[in-house]
């Protein structure tokens, strides 16, 4: 193919990414050094009331012709990043909270704690639907999507729903003694948000590594039996070997999606007692209505993935250069 | 091998397999209880569905379908949720298509450092786009339409879809464009009469991802729009911290109506959603 060929079929292609997703994370670069306060002016109001005529001076915004405020906007610098990371002398005596490392936090906590558990648990779940008959497999293959397609926000909200008080666990928790306010506490609001990514998340590692079980060398695995190997062996030194491509796989995608951890916080916590980063800028733009300070944590998001995604994009660029 | 350790080792496979089944029942109970019991409590008043004791057996009432679906109008959610999905699967495949091919089919390095582009921004948090997203449509009067809508979740779903596509074209011989471009074909033409019809499966399954995504977003559609241009997703939002009770059961039969298109969906479409979940895999 010519370049001016490749140029017209992957023009439309580029040009929606360079206007919807290159040209608004520079233009989130711009706004997270910069801050807009709308244009206050004195203003001489006359209230007639019950008790008489009084006049009161008071500030007020002022509006263009169309009615919209008037504001001032003014290149800050790091401003908003030293407010949202709690470094911000104005705010001194009250008490310094450093948000995004909060959120920071639990969102790595989330990937770090949901990793390994559904790299464990799909691998089970594929190692067992394997052995079971045929005809149950369809069935099972079918159910798992289910988590895994549900949409996300519906999905908290049904894991919501159980744990509710007066709902389904707590109700047979209680059968064995046990009393817990799930969405009352930060710990067990937490564990949920953990479970809730475990539950969503699993089906995916499951069907990766079932098709990659499909595949696995029938004669090695015959070698390995008339050499005695046990069952554990023939696991350990044939089967995971070769599913370990698959396991890298799983992680990479996993750890992309885990970052961005956002509806089952939203729903799960009532934001209050954990962020992830991208609720953070959620809340911080549509509840605060701060777009200058949210760009800062914008940034800082971008800046963390980057960090966590190196590894990823070294590898990917040397098997793609090969290609072309 | 001697007998006793035949016996032990047959024994021990028959543990497995039992193990198994056990491993597989507790899966199926833990994916599909959340959906079912949603699906159960959403036909009840609210002192059956949150009653203490909890009642396993309730009188079923189909009230907060009806509320949902005519008094709040649940409909336009609903019709919003088709035009937006119908939308932005169909933009995303032509656009996809056009690019995906191109990718296959061109050794040049524009086209390798397309890829690592895309494949940075798959991994960017959709929220890092919010502010300027709010700022730029404001600016060119675009705030809350549903053009403003498709057209982002067009974007955001490009890079996933021109990768899944370039994978199915490299699959198709390259020899079937040269032989209908020797009969006289333009490159368009040998793309559009020879290669995409025999490309449909890799389209199907793109295109349902492609879904997915649309119908699932609940962070966008919710922040770019209000009121009567909400999809679904977004409309529910008022149920998360519903204090009514009126509230919190419309938003449950409003869940549960969220996911029975889903489900018709899998049923449908499960072998194509396993092939594209595991194509990746395969492909590296």
């Amino acid at each position: 193919m010519r370049t001016s060929e490749f140029a017209r079929f992957a023009a439309p292609s580029a040009v929606l990414m360079l206007m919807l997703l290159a040209l608004p994370l520079a233009i989130t670069l711009w706004l997270s050094v910069r801050q807009c306060t709308p244009l206050l002016e004195m203003a001489t109001v006359v209230q007639t009331g019950p008790f008489g005529t009084e006049t009161i001076t008071t500030q007020r915004a002022r509006f263009d012709q169309i009615g919209r405020p008037i504001e001032s906007c003014e290149v800050v610098g790091l401003a908003n990043y030293r407010q949202i990371l709690g470094h911000d002398s104005a705010d001194a005596g009250s008490e310094q909270r450093n948000e995004f490392w909060e959120a920071l936090k639990f969102t790595l906590l989330y990937t770090l704690s949901t990793t390994p558990a559904i790299l464990v648990g799909g691998l089970t779940l594929a190692l067992a639907v394997n052995l079971v008959t045929q005809r149950l497999k369809g069935v099972v293959i079918a159910a798992s999507l289910l988590p895994f397609i549900i949409t996300p926000v519906v999905g908290a909200l049904a894991i919501k729903w159980m744990f509710r008080d007066s709902g389904l666990v707590p109700h047979l928790l209680g059968q064995v003694g046990l009393h817990v306010f799930w969405m009352a506490e930060a710990w067990s609001a937490r564990l949920l948000i953990i479970l809730y990514g475990i539950w969503h998340v699993l089906p995916f590692a499951f069907i990766v590594f079932y098709a990659g079980l499909q595949s696995v060398p029938q004669d090695s695995l015959e070698a390995a039996t008339l050499d005695g190997a046990s069952s554990w062996q023939k696991l350990r030194f044939v089967t995971l070997p070769h599913l370990a491509p698959l396991v890298v796989f799983v992680t990479l995608i996993h750890v992309m999606d885990a970052y961005r951890v956002f509806e089952p916080v939203l729903v799960l916590t009532q934001g209050a007692f954990t962020a992830s980063v991208q609720y953070l800028t959620y809340y911080i733009l549509m509840q605060e209505n701060n777009p200058f300070k949210a760009s800062a944590a914008a940034v800082l998001t971008v800046l963390g993935i980057a960090v966590l995604l190196v590894p990823l994009l070294r590898k990917t660029w040397r098997e793609q250069r090969k290609g072309f | 091998m001697q007998p006793s350790t035949a016996a032990s080792s047959r024994r021990s496979a028959s543990a497995a397999v039992w193990i198994a089944y056990a491993v597989v029942a507790a899966w199926l109970a833990l994916s599909s209880i959340p959906v079912l019991w949603t699906t159960l409590i959403s036909l009840r008043s609210y002192v059956d569905a949150f009653s203490a004791p909890l009642k396993w057996i309730a009188p079923v009432t189909w009230e907060h379908y009806a509320r949902l679906w005519v008094d709040q109008r649940f409909y336009v959610n609903f019709g919003n949720t088709a035009v937006v999905t119908v939308s932005v699967v169909t933009i995303s495949l032509t656009v996809g298509c056009l690019a995906g091919y191109a990718l296959a089919r061109f050794r040049g390095s524009i086209g390798f450092w397309l890829l690592i582009v895309a494949l940075v921004f798959r991994a960017l948090p959709h929220s890092t786009l919010l502010p300027s997203f709010l700022a730029m449509f404001d600016a060119v009067g675009l705030r809350d339409t549903m053009l403003s809508l498709v057209l982002v979740l067009v974007a955001i779903n490009q890079p996933f879809t021109i990768w899944m596509l370039r994978a199915f074209f490299a699959g198709i011989p390259q020899d079937l464009d040269d032989a209908a471009m020797v009969d006289g074909c333009t490159r368009l033409q040998a793309f559009r009469r020879v290669i995409v019809p025999v490309m449909w499966p890799g389209i199907i399954t793109t295109g349902l991802f492609s879904f997915l995504l649309a119908y699932n977003d609940f962070l966008i559609s919710s922040a770019l729009t209000n009121a009567d241009r909400m999809t679904m997703p977004a409309a529910i939002a008022g149920s998360i911290h519903a204090e009514s009770e009126a509230l919190l059961m419309q938003g449950i039969a409003g869940a549960v109506s969220i996911t029975v298109p889903l489900i018709i969906l899998v049923a449908i479409f499960q072998r194509q959603i396993v092939s594209g979940l595991t194509q990746g895999a395969v492909k590296g």
